[in-house]
């Protein structure tokens, strides 16, 4: 009886948990939409969304955050081209080729990694990755400074580097051996077995870990501010060595002094909610790979 | 057994980095917060960088002049682009920065930056130019020679000048003791201020306006608030704009603004300059730039002049 009377106490517990977690989720969807949507209305969506010029605090404001998409996707966009081969690359070394005591070392530094706060990263760039990048090509390209979106690819390619490797790492481990094996006996060579057979056995669980990458670089802000420049300039994406403002921070730059409640409040939140809408895309794509995983394995 | 002497020398590897970081990072926080410290009792007379004519003949003139500014809103960008006539043409590739320490640390990294920052501010990891000739200072502010500069003040109707709190804590603010709290941090605005005697008075103030004076505010109304315990003084925000609005309007006891009353905003209202606040314009110490015009100053930040040899 008290055995039972115990059971129903923590099933209580743990449902009460689980609403919790949907809850905030709830909350800072609603926040976000009520604040945001109104916003995008009077402003306009096309206004909005496709508007060049981010000019908030002048008598006739304009709020136009291609800027600040645009900048996302080609700082998301360098930060996979720089990190994603090289992740992969570490992820087939740790599964398939890495002898045992240097995995030792190697797993716990990735891990490591993944933990460093975003700050101490955007520290590091300030102080290590501007100044060089701005010696090694600030006279050649004319920079205005070595922050630029350069400098935040680089910075974001290292911080995804250990989601992208420890994923991919997992699910390469997850292949069955005798695919392997078979290569082998077929008389293929260790790295021909990896990289042909292998690899493309792992191509979902490879397809996650860049998508999860993806999430992380386009959420990044803090380390992403303190490199980028933060102009509102509508970029090219051969402006490479040019400063742009990404979506998140846009928003942590101007939230210092934004009056409540204003029309450039709303602009702010509204940001918000178009990068939600990224995140929630990047997360339904993950969520397909991952349903395409499931289904392959269980043929 | 191998794992675990393995296990422990690695472990003790991560704290031992882990520890140097740490205790590197609070030497450099601390290093620069006393220089923060010793600058900020050194601004008055800041000292001639003559020490660097060997890197001034190195620098090469023909490169782009990195502009660095502060986010929309910030009250010193405001100061500084309403000042030099920059107005909302700020340049658009100038990097935005937003906090000071990130405009000081980007300047002393770059050696073709420029960039703004409160006088409050200066260190000696970066150079301050002089504008038409003249150095900032506490004396130059004062005399008004120094023209990027803006005042603290405080603006109340012409009915509520007679009302008694009103007028006794505007006594208190342009004291002795008031203008001692303005030049803790800022400049003070009245020489000679005379002594305040506490009144004793009792009853409420509404004070509101600008968040750069907000600081200041807070300080006096402490101050004031141990002379007249009976006294009670309510600070609300809102920017400047509001803050001499609202005071005309008879919302607020007294406005705040940290810039000069506009002439349309000048109706009904009486100003009192409460404290003195300097913008200073920095570049990287290998600079050779001594002095910059208000003009040029202007063109760097509007972007009609983009390399250190085309003016």
């Amino acid at each position: 009886m008290i055995q039972k009377k115990k059971e129903q106490i923590m099933q209580v517990i743990f449902q009460i948990a689980a609403l919790a977690s949907i809850l905030a989720v709830a909350l800072i969807c609603l926040f976000l939409f009520a604040q945001g949507i109104p916003a995008i209305a009077r402003i306009g969506l096309f206004d909005f969304l496709g508007g060049k010029l981010w000019r908030p605090t002048v008598a006739e404001p304009l709020f136009g955050i291609l800027p600040m998409i645009l900048g996302s996707i080609y700082i998301t966009g360098g930060a996979i081209i720089l990190g994603v081969p090289i992740g992969i690359f570490v992820a087939v070394f740790m599964a398939r080729m890495c002898p045992k005591p240097i995995y030792r070392f190697l797993k716990p530094a990735i891990n490591l990694m993944a933990g460093i706060p975003s700050v101490i990263y955007g520290f590091f760039g300030m102080m290590v990755l501007v100044p060089l990048i701005f010696e090694l090509f600030g006279k050649r390209f004319d920079m205005m400074s070595g922050d630029s979106m350069l400098a935040a690819s680089i910075l974001l390619g290292i911080m995804i580097l250990p989601t992208v490797i420890s994923i991919a790492e997992t699910n390469i481990r997850a292949v069955p051996q005798e695919l392997y094996e078979g290569a082998i006996a077929l008389g293929a060579s260790h790295e021909r077995a990896v990289f042909k057979v292998i690899l493309p056995a792992a191509k979902s669980g490879v397809m996650a870990a860049i998508v999860l990458g993806v999430g992380r670089a386009i959420g990044e802000t803090m380390a992403v501010k303190m490199v980028a420049g933060n102009q509102t300039m509508l970029r090219l994406p051969y402006e490479y060595f040019k400063g742009v403002r990404t979506l998140t921070t846009n928003i942590i730059v101007e939230m210092g002094y934004v009056e409540r409640d204003s029309l450039h409040f709303g602009a702010l939140i509204a940001t918000g909610v178009v990068l939600f809408v990224f995140i929630l895309i990047i997360n339904l794509l993950f969520s397909i790979i991952n349903q395409d995983k499931k289904s392959g394995g269980s043929k | 057994m191998i794992k675990k002497t393995l296990s422990l020398a690695l472990s003790s590897i991560l704290v031992f980095t882990l520890l140097t970081a740490c205790g590197s990072e609070t030497t450099s926080n601390s290093s620069s917060t006393n220089s923060n410290e010793s600058n900020t009792a050194t601004t008055n007379e800041p000292t001639p960088q003559t020490d660097n004519n060997e890197t001034a003949s190195d620098f090469d003139s023909d490169r782009i002049i990195g502009v660095f500014t502060r986010e929309d809103g910030s009250g010193t960008r405001d100061a500084f682009v309403s000042i030099t006539g920059v107005g909302d043409d700020m340049y658009g590739d100038a990097a935005v920065k937003t906090e000071t320490n990130e405009i000081i640390a980007s300047v002393e990294g770059n050696a073709f930056a420029i960039s703004y920052v409160s006088l409050g501010s200066l260190n000696d990891r970066i150079k301050t130019v002089n504008i038409d000739g003249v150095a900032p200072s506490a004396a130059t502010i004062k005399d008004g020679s120094y023209a990027i500069q803006r005042p603290f003040l405080v603006c109340v109707s012409d009915e509520k000048l007679n009302d008694e709190l009103v007028k006794d804590f505007i006594d208190f603010i342009l004291s002795a003791q008031g203008q001692a709290i303005s030049a803790a941090r800022w400049i003070d605005a009245v020489d000679n201020a005379p002594e305040y005697t506490p009144s004793g008075l009792t009853g409420t103030l509404k004070v509101g306006g600008s968040t750069s004076v907000d600081p200041l505010m807070q300080s006096l109304r402490t101050a004031y608030l141990d002379l007249n315990p009976g006294m009670e003084i309510e600070i609300s925000g809102g920017g400047s704009g509001t803050g001499i609005s609202e005071a005309a309007s008879g919302v607020i006891d007294i406005g705040m603004s940290s810039r000069g009353l506009r002439d349309s905003e000048k109706e009904g209202l009486t100003d009192f300059v409460i404290a003195l606040d300097g913008v200073a314009v920095i570049v990287n110490v290998a600079n050779p730039v001594e002095n910059l015009t208000m003009d040029i100053v202007k063109s760097i930040f509007t972007g009609e002049i983009v390399r250190w040899n085309q003016f």
